[in-house]
Order: structure tokens, then C-alpha cells, then sequence
């Protein structure tokens, strides 16, 4: 009951920290949330993937970009159309392309899944340069529409974009959080751990591969969707490119694999490395592979791990240290 | 009537033939025994009955149905469970969690995405239940890579008994245990196993003597003998091939 | 000879030259993969940077020969020393995959930190500049040399896989490691010679293309994605399925070039995909 109550508590001392976020921090850092806020479910939909099914993907950077995709081409072409039917179309479309490579990828694992995803999303970012009618080539899609829910444009209110991302985007983490939750979710943990034991016990591994494996993609998609509606820009480069598919990966890893909110610790670590790091160098890709080198040689289990570890080693230290001063 | 039979069952990696037509016929309700030297080809037969390999040639039979080459969960949605030689746990999972990755099967919860497992009461208590009866309780929240050996041994038996199934498939569960822990083992098997079909793979003759109502010889991939464990102690061709070196 | 049969067959020759150079990276990469199981993502890189090497040596003795010599072995010494000091240390195939992707950017970031993003253009000697006429058909006498050095270094392979003590130990390797261990084979020596060997292969391969497609810092996304490509296709490990791959994809790149123009790079992940839905560990594959 105690334990009830202080969860209220902490619901509503959290839910005002991110209402108030923009009145308090101003514009700057709303935005700087809202990155935050679509990587986070960004590197989440990986985690779904790598922490708690044991797939590796080199291209999620693909959902990403259906997801962008499919909005803004949404946005662009159907006249009037409304921004929460533009990012289900989004999302639509990236669940769509999950559908369709589910039955083909869900028979490999391991270094073939991450590899077979390398190419694919290497194959969606040379069409999305080439189909230059539909995605615009190498500029991409700018300048759409971007209708709000009660205003005619959210281009110039930065606010009130704040809170319809962060809305969609906190649903989207709370589901990914249940769905661990639910027994689904246990069998996908027992998958990453032993999935011959898996088979065994009378559960199809393929077919609850594939479940995730679209679930990852959809929420992959929402935050592509509100990452194109955000810079109001999808490109090739900034939706679809391989940096796109091993930022998130980067996160995880940063954060903690298979932990549920140490991906979120790792996106900003990410995000502020990078930030600091891009004002001495212009080379994002020594960072990131800096970051990976680093985090692979010295914590593979990333600050989460790093600090259950040190947990342990602090009570084990504390203990044999009382029994003696007992003695 | 025979709950289990497999007819001429062959099956060769590449060259090498490892079973030349086996028939096995294992009778609903008894708790058989499969021994045999090294090599004689026991895990191997365990592995094209339960769908790891399909079969060279050959049927597999249970309950009048033709199975062979059924993947591993469909066997175990129509009743078979097997438990394997080196302990085949959910390593990072708590011993709690592992069982309950079986009750859920057993119930039918696979693709629930709707409900919070841990507020589904009668999967819990179910849980509990079998963790009190194999006495894993009080170790209900340590992983399963931190068990003992002999608990990690038990919780692998129960995995596989815990889906309820008719008929389970033990690969040489008391392999590596101690004198005492095998005793634990044995008198867990005869309680979990009640009404159940059995079948075991062994090394340990006093275990297969005490626990099987029956046995099978099985000799560098064929069938030796079979019979009553009186009758297998009685064996001329037994004796010759294998009994009488462990002077039973 | 009709002049558009002609261009068939010297479009077949290019494609056979590109696919030349693909087995030589994919070659690589197997015998890494199939004796460590490390798929190792820097490996294109490696290339990339062999080809820069050679570009420095020419720059510096004005001979392309040398290059051809000196930039794969500078480029096989880099790669030894990357395993023996980074990849000891990664923790499973995830972390191998992740570390080497890493290390992958870092050599793409310093090329272009050193060498800039420019195109830079690397003259191929005389010799082999220029055309020659068989049978009425004429072909650039430099395809012909790639696809004579890779046939060269083929043979090569071959002989050191079965003709060797080493290469025995290797093969063995490669299907039961555990075994090679209970020998009392310094397997650390054999792995650190196989990387250095695979690495060496990528180093030919971004020689032998620096003249063709010139020196800059996108021929590793180009053309090594194309090599991960037949690796997956061809199945993990396996020499004849990716030398098989490697001329069905030189030959689709060539032809598909003429065909469906900008295209071309599509119907490799079209093949691949086919091929996969049928044969889920590639063509050649064994299961993981």
C-alpha cells in the first residue's frame, strides 16, 4: 500500500517535471527533450530487438526511416490531412516493411540477422536516393505541412510540439515497457537466454520472433514519424543512413543491454558526448566508433551493468567487514 | 497399448551411422529405461524422437499417431517433455522465472501481450506450488547460473515436468550428481512422474534397477533386448555386451 | 565481330574482373570468419585503406608495383594488430560485430581527417594500361591483370589450405576448434597468422580496384557492401559459394549497369533475398 502511494507520487512529481519542462527550461532545452525523447524510444525499439530477443540489427535505421517517410509523404500529398493519421501512416508503413522481411528474417539469428539488415537498410537508403520522384533524392522531403491537434500549424510553436511528441512518444516507451511485462515478454527474455529450451517447452520461437520483430518496427516508426515531423525534413541521410542504424545500437550499448531504462541513460550520454565532442571535431564517426570501441573493450554491459556491479561489490565487501567486527 | 513406438527408426550423421532400425515400444504408464554402453547411440535416439533431428528413416508413434520429424513445441503441445544431459536452463532468469516459462506453456499463455504476467495470480501460485514440491522454494528468486549443481539438476527435470506432460523423455538426469543428490533426484522423479510415462536414459545401474519397470539395451545402434529389469540381469547377450562389466 | 556482341563480352569481363575483386575481399573475410567466427566489419575498411597505402607509395616512389607489394602488407600488419590488441577483448559475437564496426569508423573517420574526401586519382603503369585485341575483341589489359592476380592468389590459397601443415590445422580449425586446442597448436599464433592473411586479401583486393574506381573515402561503403553481400549470399565460411557469388554479383553489376542503369546495386539485395528465403544460411552455407 506504502509502496503504492509513493508510486502515485512519483507518477505526478514526474508528470509535472515534463509539463512545466518548457516553462521553466525555455525553448532550447525543450527541443534538446525532444531529441532525447525520440531517441530514447528510438534505441528502445532496438533493446526490444538485441536485449531482449538477442537480435542484432544493422539496419532499424530502415523502420526509422519508413516511419519519417510515410508521413511526410502523407503530409505532402493528402490535402488536409490530420498529423496523428499522418504518423500512423508512418507507422504504417514501417510495420508494413517489418510484415513483409518478418518471414525471411526471422530464420536467421546472429551474425546473419545483423548482417542480412545491414543490406537491407543499405538497399532502402540507395532507393530513397535514387526513386528521386518519391523521396525527393538526396534533399529529401522538407517544408511539409505539419498540422497540430487544435492549431492550424505547429512549425512556429515549438511548445505545443513538445507536447504532442512527448505525449506519443511516453505512450509509446510505457508500451514497450509493458509489453516486458506480459508473459510474451518473459518468452522473449527465455529466446535471447536458451531458445532450443524455449522450443522445448511448447512456445514457436520463429513466430515470437517475428511478433517482436514487428513490434520493434512500429515503435521504430513513431519515432522516425515524430523525427521527420520534427526537423520537418526526411532525408536519406538523416533518416535512413547506416550512422542512423548504430546510433541506437551505440545507446544501448552505452546503457546497458537487456536493462529497460538503461537505454534511456544511454541515449543522453550519447547525445551529450556527441554534443561536446562535435564542437572540437566535425567527424561524428570517430566518436561513434570511439564510443563503441570504448564501451565493447571496457563495459560491455554498459553504466547499468557498471552499476550493479559496483553494487555488488560494495555489499560484498560489507558483509565479510561485519561478520568480523562480530567476531 | 503402447504410448510410444518408434519403427525401424534410422539415422546417420553423413557416413557415419549412429541407429540401424530401432523399435522401440514404450508402454503407457511404466517408467523405462534406455541403457547401453557409450556410443550406443541413447541421446541420438532421445533426439530423433523429440524432434532435434528428424529421423534417416523410420517412424516415430505416439499414441497410434505418426510424429516423426514433429518440431520440438509441438511435441510438447501434444504431452511429450524431455530434459537433457547437460543442464539446458534460462541462465540469467531466476528459478522462479524458469518454471514459470513452462506453466505459462502448460496453461496456454503464449501470445499474451495484454496482461502483466506477474498479476496473473494462478500462474504465480502454480509456480510456487511446483517450486514447494521440487524444494526450490527458498531459492525462488536466485538465478538459475547461481544454483547448485543439484538444484540446477532438479530445476531441469522440472521444466520438463512441469508442462504436464504425459510422457517425458529424462536424459540421464543424474548425471554428475552425488550419491545423496541422486537419491533427492530419484524420489523427486517418483513423485513428479505419477501416472506419467517415463523414459529415461542411464548410466547409474542401481538408478535404472530402482526406478525402471522396464528395460531397454540399446547396443552400438540397434536393439539388444528388452524386458523386465530380472529378465535384463538374466541376459546371456546383455551380460556378454555390457552387464557383466559393471558386475551388477 | 558485331560490334554489340563485342560490347557484351567486354561488359561480361568487367564484370568478371569486379567480381574478381569481391572474392578477393570476401575470401578475406570467410577464412577469418570460418577459423574465428568473427565477422569482422572493419574488414572493408582494411581495404579502403590499402588502397590509400598504395596511393602514398606510388605518390612516394612513383611505382605502382611497389604498392601492389607493400600497401597490402602494411595493411595486414594493421589488421594483426587490431586483433591482438581490440578484439581479444570483445565479449562474444555481438561485441566482435559492434567493437569491429567500430573500429571500422574510426579508420573512415582518419582517412578523411588525413586524406580529405576527395576523389585522388592513382595512374596504372604503363604496362598495363591501354587495350589489348584477342579474337577481334578488344579489352582493357588491366581487368585482365585483376582477374589473373586474383586467379594467382586463388591458386595460392589453395595450396596453403591443402598442401600445408598449416593449412591443415586451419581446416581443422574451422570444423571443430576445440580439437586443434587439445593438440597443443598454439591457436592464438594460427588465428593472429589467419587474420594477418585475410587482411592481406583485402589489402590486393583495395589495390588492385584504386586505378579503376580511383581512391576515396565512400569505396568501402561501395564496394564492401557489395562483399558483406556475397559473404551473406555465398553462406557464412564458405570459399565456393562466395567465389560463386562474387561472379554472378560482378557479372548482375556489370550488365546491370547497362541495363537498369543506377539499379544495378538493387538487384544484389534482390538476388540475396531470394536466395535466403530459400536457403536461410546462404548458398553454401552450414548452420551457425
Amino acid at each position: 500500500m506504502m509502496k503504492n502511494k509513493l508510486n502515485v507520487v512519483w507518477w505526478v512529481i514526474g508528470l509535472l517535471f515534463f509539463a512545466f519542462f518548457p516553462k521553466i527550461f525555455g525553448i532550447y532545452y525543450t527541443n534538446v527533450m525532444v531529441t532525447l525523447a525520440i531517441f530514447s524510444v528510438f534505441a528502445l525499439s532496438v533493446n526490444m530487438l538485441l536485449g531482449y530477443t538477442g537480435l542484432l540489427s544493422f539496419g532499424q535505421a530502415m523502420f526509422f526511416g519508413f516511419g519519417g517517410y510515410g508521413t511526410a509523404l502523407a503530409l505532402t500529398h493528402i490535402p488536409g490531412i490530420g498529423v496523428l493519421p499522418a504518423i500512423g501512416l508512418g507507422v504504417l508503413a514501417a510495420v508494413v516493411l517489418a510484415l513483409i522481411l518478418s518471414p525471411l528474417v526471422v530464420r536467421v539469428s546472429g551474425t546473419a540477422f545483423a548482417m542480412l539488415h545491414l543490406a537491407f537498410g543499405q538497399l532502402m537508403y540507395v532507393l530513397a536516393l535514387k526513386l528521386y520522384n518519391i523521396t525527393g533524392g538526396e534533399d529529401g522531403i522538407a517544408n511539409f505541412p505539419v498540422p497540430g491537434l487544435f492549431t492550424e500549424s505547429l512549425k512556429s510553436s515549438p511548445e505545443h510540439f513538445y507536447y504532442l511528441a512527448m505525449v506519443i512518444l511516453g505512450i509509446s516507451t510505457w508500451l514497450m515497457w509493458y509489453v516486458t511485462k506480459t508473459p510474451f515478454g518473459q518468452i522473449q527474455v527465455g529466446i535471447r537466454d536458451n531458445a532450443k529450451r524455449i522450443d522445448y517447452l511448447g512456445y514457436r520461437v520463429p513466430q515470437s520472433k517475428a511478433v517482436i520483430y514487428v513490434l520493434s518496427a512500429f515503435f521504430a516508426g513513431v519515432a522516425g514519424s515524430i523525427y521527420g515531423l520534427f526537423h520537418n525534413l526526411v532525408s536519406a541521410d538523416g533518416s535512413l543512413g547506416i550512422g542512423m542504424s548504430f546510433a541506437p545500437i551505440i545507446s544501448v550499448m552505452i546503457g546497458g543491454v537487456g536493462s529497460f531504462f538503461g537505454p534511456i541513460l544511454g541515449v543522453a550520454i550519447f547525445q551529450l558526448v556527441d554534443e561536446l565532442i562535435l564542437r572540437y571535431t566535425e567527424s561524428t564517426e570517430l566518436v561513434m566508433g570511439v564510443i563503441l570501441i570504448v564501451v565493447v573493450m571496457f563495459m560491455p554491459t554498459g553504466f547499468v551493468g557498471l552499476y550493479r556491479m559496483l553494487r555488488q561489490k560494495i555489499s560484498a565487501r560489507r558483509t565479510p567487514e561485519a561478520k568480523k567486527e562480530k567476531a | 497399448m503402447n504410448i510410444l513406438e518408434t519403427k525401424d527408426l534410422k539415422h546417420s550423421f553423413g557416413p557415419l551411422a549412429v541407429l540401424f532400425g530401432v523399435d522401440l515400444q514404450i508402454e503407457e504408464g511404466e517408467r523405462h529405461a534406455v541403457i547401453g554402453p557409450n556410443g550406443a547411440g541413447k541421446t541420438t535416439l532421445f533426439n530423433t524422437i523429440t524432434g532435434t533431428y528428424h529421423p534417416t528413416s523410420g517412424k516415430v508413434f505416439f499414441k497410434g499417431k505418426d510424429i516423426t520429424g514433429y518440431k520440438p513445441h509441438k511435441l510438447a503441445r501434444i504431452g511429450i517433455g524431455r530434459s537433457f544431459q547437460i543442464t539446458s536452463t534460462f541462465m540469467n532468469l531466476t528459478a522462479f522465472q524458469n518454471i514459470r516459462l513452462a506453466i505459462l506453456s502448460k496453461d496456454g499463455v503464449r501470445f499474451n501481450l495484454l496482461r502483466r504476467v506477474d498479476k496473473m495470480q494462478r500462474i504465480t501460485q502454480e509456480t510456487d506450488e511446483m517450486l514447494k514440491r521440487i524444494n526450490l522454494y527458498e531459492d525462488r528468486n536466485t538465478p538459475a547460473s547461481a544454483l547448485s549443481y543439484g538444484k540446477s539438476r532438479a530445476l531441469e527435470i522440472s521444466m520438463a515436468l512441469a508442462t504436464n506432460p504425459e510422457l517425458v523423455l529424462l536424459d540421464e538426469f543424474a548425471a554428475g550428481m552425488s550419491k545423496e543428490e541422486t537419491a533427492d533426484a530419484v524420489a523427486l522423479i517418483r513423485k513428479l512422474t505419477e501416472g506419467k510415462t517415463v523414459v529415461i536414459i542411464e548410466h547409474d545401474m542401481d538408478v535404472v534397477f530402482s526406478l525402471a519397470d522396464r528395460i531397454t539395451v540399446l547396443h552400438y545402434g540397434k536393439i539388444l533386448a528388452t524386458g523386465k529389469p530380472e529378465e535384463i540381469r538374466n541376459n546371456q547377450a546383455v551380460k556378454d555386451a555390457y552387464l557383466g562389466d559393471l558386475e551388477v | 565481330m558485331d560490334p554489340m556482341v563485342s560490347m557484351y563480352i567486354s561488359q561480361g569481363i568487367h564484370g568478371i574482373a569486379y567480381g574478381m575483386i569481391l572474392f578477393l575481399i570476401a575470401s578475406g573475410l570467410n577464412i577469418i570468419f570460418g577459423m574465428m567466427g568473427i565477422l569482422n566489419m572493419a574488414h572493408t575498411a582494411f581495404f579502403m585503406l590499402a588502397a590509400y597505402f598504395c596511393y602514398v607509395v606510388v605518390g612516394i616512389t612513383g611505382n605502382f608495383w611497389l604498392g601492389l607489394v607493400f600497401a597490402p602488407l602494411f595493411t595486414a600488419v594493421l589488421g594483426v594488430v587490431m586483433e591482438r590488441v581490440f578484439l581479444r577483448k570483445a565479449v562474444g559475437h555481438m561485441g566482435e560485430l559492434i567493437l569491429t564496426m567500430g573500429i571500422s569508423f574510426v579508420i573512415v573517420a582518419a582517412i578523411k581527417k588525413i586524406w580529405g574526401t576527395e576523389s585522388l586519382p592513382l595512374q596504372m603503369p604503363e604496362i598495363l594500361s591501354g587495350m589489348v585485341n584477342i579474337v577481334g575483341v578488344s579489352y582493357p589489359v588491366y581487368r585482365l591483370f585483376v582477374i589473373g592476380l586474383a586467379l594467382v592468389i586463388l591458386v595460392f590459397m589453395m595450396l596453403l589450405l591443402y598442401r600445408t601443415r598449416l593449412g591443415k590445422i586451419v581446416r581443422a580449425a574451422v570444423s571443430d576448434r576445440d580439437m586443434v586446442n587439445a593438440l597443443g597448436i598454439n591457436i592464438n599464433m594460427v588465428f593472429m597468422f589467419v587474420f594477418g592473411v585475410g587482411t592481406w586479401m583485402a589489402g590486393l583486393a583495395g589495390v588492385a580496384i584504386a586505378p579503376i574506381l580511383t581512391v576515396f573515402p565512400g569505396l568501402a561503403d561501395q564496394v564492401g557492401m557489395d562483399a558483406f553481400i556475397v559473404v551473406v549470399t555465398g553462406g557464412f565460411g564458405s570459399l565456393a559459394g562466395a567465389f560463386i557469388v562474387s561472379i554472378i554479383f560482378g557479372l548482375l553489376s556489370s550488365y546491370g549497369v547497362q541495363f537498369v542503369s543506377q539499379f544495378a546495386p538493387v538487384l544484389m539485395v534482390v538476388f540475396m533475398a531470394i536466395v535466403l528465403a530459400f536457403r536461410p544460411n546462404g548458398l553454401f552455407g552450414v548452420k551457425e
